[in-house]
């Protein structure tokens, strides 16, 4: 790893490696001034499973004491449930220690607002002057605190879940679900959550150590595995969720991957036939939403990428359902936050209340193809190749609202740099697979000629 | 005036204004790269500030690829023996002792369960200086791991050490005074395991000072008066970290902290008769106690480290300062608070005496402290000037000056922890102390 790359600092907070980048004196100098920006008072501490995880929440309990904060230890915990807790506990702000899908010798810290929301843009920013000017308000030795321990994080968000979902409807058909929670912070509440909704589950990867049992990306290639414990146990369904529990894929009872943009498209399909209302997605997300949203005479708004951007547009449009097509789902009826369990639970509700088959749900949603790739590039030359390729298609339909949005031969092409990592991603869509693949291909030919 | 003192066994400051997270983060990291991996005990006393510096102390020590050991709220010498129990590669504790709150320290002890000696220390702090901290990668990386602070497996060593039957036998009732310190609770212990009655003063482990945390005269009040009261056989007042005691006789007499090394001494030496080391200010009271035993006196420099690596390379029997340290080597080469008040139940059980008949059989002498705030950066030369002020005396320069004669010295040293000079006399007139004092102060205050 390059160590000029390895750390990322921006809107989603900081992430980096272990071991080179990402110090405890880094996370203690972040966590001060997160405590400085948000004042003295509760902070709300969680993290994911990763083995690096508790060495960083000791240095973010030293940040935030220091400044006179009252953090409160949940250990590891879904993001989800971290960001309810923060507001349910009337915390001042939270700190997750994550760093997502991101491979295991990565980690980092995300903030949270008293909203129980990542931070915004505008606040990021406010934060990260506080960060760069190093001007932290710590207090003296009597203003100190211990930090306090929660012992049931989990249970607001457990109770909002089986208040939201039509809990009684499903817990009648008995769902036979294989869950695979990556070994992730989802593995301290799926159990639970399952068995409130009568289902007859088989878990895998369910102790949560951080020690992913697969990538955890929950893309289908990830899950081979997962897929052959659905088909041998004949189960209806089998849920993966990623490290962090905010993002869900779906597997149909023949153990087919239905891929990640499908489990948006299901929970936005069922939420729209149950509770109609704007639906809020990014700039990526696929089109059969539209087709969805247009069924059910709703507006869609489109957003640049970024669980946030996406939140703050949801706040704004009084959105129904919204989320990102890579799987997560946001349902503001339990929490405006991507949230795997409300994903699976919308998805559950959906099979009991209809009747039919994942494969069969699956196939009534408008069929796009789609194909993902990612080319290696930092920020500056993605910056540099995105203004060159916009003269490229000056005669196409392009949007420049995130990265670079071209509408070219019936395919609909994304070309963006990464958040959270040095790479560019390049997605393209279409009707068919074959048509996405010609798309994404000429338009990378494209980008090599112009690299070179 | 930024306070912040750093030497071989650690570094010191006020918290909130130089004991930031960051330095004790660099300082911990500097440790746990030089010690290169293993199991560290980390443990600290009850000052409000202790659960944001052991976080700090925890995680970088993980970064470093050590196993760090929370121990929690855990007395320094409990902690030192439990290093070579645990097997332990070295421990941290976090503790101004007998500073006042808003003071904090770390402490840096190897795998002996001493302090650092000299080259350790300075190993460790050029490691700090040059900021090259190990980074464990992930599959090196320490856990943290929760533990007891081994107060039973300490107090069942120290009822090994001790006649413990013979204390027993006596049914002592005991005044302790923890000042809320690392010692709150497990005095209790020490009393049970020593079948003795306990009247407790400022025994929360809240870290509330009610009386700076320092055993001396002046803040043994309360234990003065409930020794008295209770009709106690003796009275202890010990600093935050439970390292250093001092005593209340049976009479409500408080002893001068300076009593605890000779009074230790005088029993403790007919059970092992060996070299005593001490520092150049410490009372004389312990050179007329070790010639009555016929045992030698080795003088070391200021400080646990110094004093106690003095002890090993001697092999001596036992050790100590004049603020109220002591240490026995066949126990464990540390200030150990429980152990000198231990020892001191067992001369009373031995002898059948009471305290104030121990204190009686010491010689007297009059000690005078005063101390005087200077510049960091003048401190070394102002105190050389003081030179001057005795031409006829016998001058030793080891650490400071000490001006000695037949009646009496006078020694004047920068303070170890704090931007202070400080100056002592002891004579055996009570006049000349106070004059010898009061004229190295004007001195001072003068060039300051």
């Amino acid at each position: 790893m390059d160590i000029g790359l390895s750390l990322k600092i921006g809107i989603s907070g900081v992430r980096g490696v272990v071991g080179d980048s990402l110090t405890p004196q880094l996370a203690a100098r972040f966590a001060a001034a997160f405590g400085t920006y948000v004042g003295r008072g509760k902070v709300i501490v969680g993290r994911d499973a990763r083995p690096s995880g508790e060495m960083l929440e000791n240095a973010v309990f030293a940040g935030l004491l220091a400044v006179g904060c009252q953090p409160v230890a949940i250990g590891v915990c879904p993001i989800p449930s971290v960001l309810l807790l923060t507001k349910e506990l009337r915390a001042q702000g939270g700190v997750v220690v994550t760093a997502s899908h991101n491979p295991k010798e990565w980690n980092g810290l995300k903030f949270l607002s008293a909203r129980g929301l990542y931070l915004k843009a505008s606040e990021v920013e406010e934060f990260l002057d506080i960060y760069h000017q190093g001007e932290f308000s710590f207090v003296r030795a009597d203003r100190h605190r211990a930090v306090l321990e929660e012992p049931h994080p989990t249970r607001h968000h457990l109770a909002r879940l089986l208040r939201s979902l039509d809990a009684g409807l499903t817990r009648r058909k008995r769902i036979r679900v294989v869950a695979d929670c990556a070994n992730g912070a989802g593995s301290v509440l799926m159990p639970e959550f399952l068995e409130a909704l009568g289902c007859e589950t088989i878990l895998l990867n369910a102790t949560p150590d951080g020690t992913f049992a697969h990538q955890s990306e929950p893309v289908p290639e990830n899950l081979a595995g997962l897929c052959r414990r659905v088909r041998e146990a004949g189960a209806d369904i089998g849920f993966a969720q990623d490290a962090d529990a905010d993002r869900l894929a779906v597997i149909d009872a023949e153990g087919r991957a239905l891929g990640e943009e499908m489990t948006l498209a299901l929970a936005v399909k069922h939420v729209l036939g149950r509770t109609p209302g704007p639906v809020v997605v990014n700039l990526s997300t696929t089109q059969a939403i539209d087709d969805l949203a247009a069924a059910a005479g709703v507006p869609v708004f489109r957003t640049k990428i970024g669980e946030s951007n996406v939140v703050e547009e949801m706040l704004a449009r009084r959105a129904a359902i919204g989320g990102e097509g890579n799987g997560g789902v946001v349902w503001p009826a339990v929490h405006p936050c991507r949230d795997s369990f409300a994903a699976a639970g919308l998805i559950l509700e959906m099979l009991a209340a209809s009747g039919k088959s994942v494969a069969r749900l699956a196939g009534e949603i408008p069929a796009y193809a789609m194909v993902k790739d990612k080319v290696p590039g930092t920020p500056g030359e993605a910056h540099k190749l995105l203004g060159r390729l916009r003269k490229d298609y000056a005669d196409e339909e392009v949007s420049t609202l995130d990265g670079l949005l071209i509408q070219t031969g019936g395919a609909r092409v994304h070309i963006r740099p990464s958040n959270t990592e040095p790479v560019i991603r390049v997605q393209a869509e279409a009707r068919t697979r074959r048509e996405a693949a010609a798309a994404l291909a000429r338009v990378k030919r494209r980008m090599a000629a112009l690299q070179r | 005036m930024k306070l912040l003192k750093i030497g071989i066994s650690g570094v010191r400051g006020i918290v909130g204004e130089t004991m930031t997270p960051e330095v004790v983060m660099d300082f911990a990291c500097a440790f746990g790269t030089f010690v290169g991996g293993g199991r560290i005990l980390v443990g600290r006393d009850t000052r409000p500030s202790g659960p944001m510096i052991q976080r700090a102390v925890l995680a970088s020590l993980a970064s470093t690829g050590c196993r760090p050991l929370d121990m929690g709220v855990c007395p320094t010498p409990v902690l030192q023996k439990s290093v070579t129990a645990a097997r332990a590669a070295g421990a941290v504790s976090i503790t101004a002792g007998h500073n006042t709150a808003e003071w904090n320290a770390l402490t840096f002890i190897n795998g002996n369960g001493t302090y650092l000696d000299e080259f350790q220390g300075q190993a460790v702090l050029d490691i700090y200086h040059l900021e090259k901290f190990r980074k464990a990668p992930l599959s090196r990386l320490g856990r943290v791991k929760p533990a007891g602070c081994g107060l039973e497996g300490y107090l069942e060593a120290l009822g090994r050490f001790l006649d413990l039957a013979a204390i027993r036998r006596r049914g002592f009732k005991v005044v302790i005074d923890p000042c809320n310190g690392a010692g709150a609770g497990a005095v209790d212990e020490l009393c049970r395991a020593l079948g003795c009655g306990l009247v407790p003063v400022n025994d929360e482990p809240t870290g509330y000072f009610v009386h700076e945390p320092e055993p001396r005269p002046r803040n043994a009040g309360e234990v003065a008066s409930l020794v008295k009261v209770s009709g106690a056989d003796a009275g202890f007042l010990l600093n935050s970290d439970a390292s250093r005691v001092s005593v209340v006789a049976e009479d409500g007499e408080t002893l001068s902290e300076e009593y605890a090394l000779p009074l230790v001494a005088d029993h403790y030496l007919r059970r092992d008769p060996g070299t005593v080391v001490t520092n150049s200010s410490s009372s004389r009271m312990i050179e007329d106690v070790a010639a009555r035993h016929g045992v030698r006196v080795v003088k070391a420099r200021v400080g646990q480290s110094h004093v106690v690596q003095t002890l090993l390379a001697e092999e001596g029997s036992m050790a100590g300062e004049g603020s109220g340290s002591v240490a026995v080597r066949r126990f464990q080469p540390a200030y150990d608070a429980f152990l000198a008040m231990g020892l001191l139940l067992e001369a009373m059980a031995a002898g059948g005496r009471r305290m104030s008949e121990l204190a009686a059989a010491l010689p007297k002498y009059h000690i005078v402290k005063e101390k005087v705030y200077c510049q960091p950066s003048r401190i070394h030369s102002v105190v050389a000037e003081t030179r001057k002020l005795f031409p006829d005396h016998e001058i030793l320069a080891v650490d400071g000056i000490k001006a000695e004669r037949k009646e009496g010295w006078v020694h004047v040293r920068a303070s170890a922890t704090e931007p202070m000079i400080r100056i002592i006399a002891e004579n055996a007139s009570a006049e000349r102390a106070r004059d010898d004092v009061d004229r190295v102060t004007a001195f001072v205050s003068q060039l300051v």
